[in-house]
Parts: structure tokens; C-alpha cells; sequence
């Protein structure tokens, strides 16, 4: 399934508390550089970048090059798999044919 | 096979298993009020009749009261059953959004057992990310949330 497969990997690219920092951090600004990011973050600025790599491959991130910088923003849509209808329901359909398994063993055993 | 399937600005979910009983057991489960409710929903007001209507009650979200209205469309015994599945508001934006699909569910004969095929048809699925820009504040709070979600999968 091709929206379950997005799902995981949104899933896991922001089940690390760090990269999910970055992307908040993203989110909130309109753009903002590696450089930026990297200030205050605590986090080596190769760090960030390995993040931003990961976020721009699961859709979230998208970068736009101006001269020497780099600019990030957030792209909300890389977060439709996991708050959409069909996402909900892809989920919803696989526990229900679990239960609906079980439901017959019961009574056709 | 449908309308919704020729749309392109729709998809369908798809789940296929095989089960280890016979397509009328299979057939009582998704047929019988009382069966339904053991494993999918209570329904209220389901009988396999086409044209019957019936609804199921979910989560509400915003706007929407969370009541799923289903209408009955095909009725053939022990191999096909499909019906509407709609529900949710305009003003929502994800989950509890406008709903209008399609729920088919096959069942053939298969070795040892009966294959139960699942199509759920019709989600328009976002084109672009004006949807979500208008979730603003709603958005980054899934964001925040998901530390919690992503937790679970693993």
C-alpha cells in the first residue's frame, strides 16, 4: 500500500526528537538557512543537515538555493498522510479485518 | 468498477485477506447488525437490503457529529455487498473533512477458504497545500502530538 508506506516513513523521519525539533523550528519560520538552524541548537551544523536531508525526502522540507544559502521552509502537505481520511481509514480497515478474524474463529471454529 | 474509481482526483484502499471459512460465514459477519458490531461498528439500522439505509457512530470532529450515513447499493448473497459510506463537514480539514466513498466488499471462493476483498473508494486526497495552510495553528499541533504517535510504531 503506497499510503501506508508514507505514513511510516513520515512516522520515522519525525519519531526522532531532534529532527522533529528542526522541522518545528522550520515550521515556524517562513525560511530559514542551515546556518540559522544550527544557532542554538546545540547540534553541529553536519547534524542539521543530515535532518534537513531526511526531512526533504519524506516530503515535509523543501529547499530553495539564493547564491551561497540555502533556504528551508515546511511543506505542511508531507503531513497529509498522517492526518487525512484515508490515512485514518487505511488504519482503521487493517484492525478491523483483525478483529474480524478473531470474530470467526469464535464462531466457526 | 465504479465511478469514484475512473475519477483521478480520487483513490481507493485496498485490503485483500484470505480467510479460513466459508464465504457464508464470512457473509453472516458483514451482514448481521449484531455480527457488525462485534468487529466493525455497531450499525444502526443495517439490513442488506438495497436501498436501506443505516449509520454507524464515530469520533466527532468540529462541526461534524461524527455520524457515518451509509446507504446499501448492491446486495448479491455470500459474493458481493456495497455501500455509501459518508459523512464529515467542509469546515474540517483532515480527519472529520467532507467524506463522500464507496465501501465494496467481495468474497470468492479461494483454497481453503474464502478471499474477503475490501475496496473503500473515493477519497480525494489533497493536490495541493492550501488545505493544510488553512489548518495553520491545528497543523503544528499534530506536529507537537506526534512524538506520541511515532513512538507507537516503533
Amino acid at each position: 500500500m503506497i499510503e501506508a508506506a508514507t505514513i511510516t516513513v513520515v512516522m520515522r523521519t519525525l519519531a526522532d526528537p531532534t529532527r522533529r525539533a528542526v522541522f518545528e523550528r522550520v515550521v515556524r519560520s517562513d525560511e530559514i538557512t542551515v546556518v540559522e538552524l544550527t544557532r542554538g541548537s546545540g547540534v553541529t551544523q553536519g547534524a542539521i543537515s543530515q535532518h534537513l536531508k531526511s526531512l526533504k525526502q519524506a516530503g515535509l522540507v523543501a529547499e530553495r538555493a539564493q547564491g551561497r544559502n540555502v533556504y528551508y521552509r515546511a511543506q505542511p502537505e508531507g503531513l497529509g498522510p498522517l492526518v487525512d481520511w484515508m490515512s485514518h481509514y487505511g488504519v482503521f480497515w487493517r484492525e478491523r479485518f483483525a478483529n474480524l478474524r478473531t470474530l470467526l474463529k469464535e464462531i466457526d471454529p | 468498477m465504479n465511478d469514484a474509481a475512473l475519477k483521478p482526483d480520487t483513490q481507493d484502499i485496498v485490503v485483500d485477506e484470505v480467510f479460513p471459512h466459508a464465504p457464508e460465514t464470512i457473509w453472516k459477519t458483514l451482514t448481521t447488525g449484531e455480527l457488525i458490531g462485534r468487529w466493525l461498528m455497531a450499525p444502526t439500522g443495517f439490513e442488506p437490503v438495497k436501498g436501506k439505509h443505516f449509520t454507524f457512530q464515530t469520533k466527532p470532529a468540529g462541526a461534524w457529529d461524527g455520524i457515518i450515513h451509509c446507504q446499501v447499493l448492491e446486495v448479491m448473497p455470500n459474493e458481493r455487498l456495497v455501500y455509501a459510506w459518508k459523512g464529515g463537514h467542509e469546515e474540517n480539514v483532515g480527519y472529520g473533512s467532507r467524506l463522500e466513498t464507496v465501501v465494496t466488499w467481495i468474497l470468492s471462493r479461494a483454497e481453503n477458504g474464502t478471499r474477503l476483498r475490501l475496496v473503500h473508494s473515493g477519497f480525494v486526497t489533497p493536490k495541493n497545500d492550501s488545505a493544510f495552510k488553512t489548518m495553520s495553528e491545528g497543523w503544528k499541533k499534530v506536529v507537537q502530538s506526534i512524538g506520541d504517535i511515532a513512538g507507537e510504531q516503533d
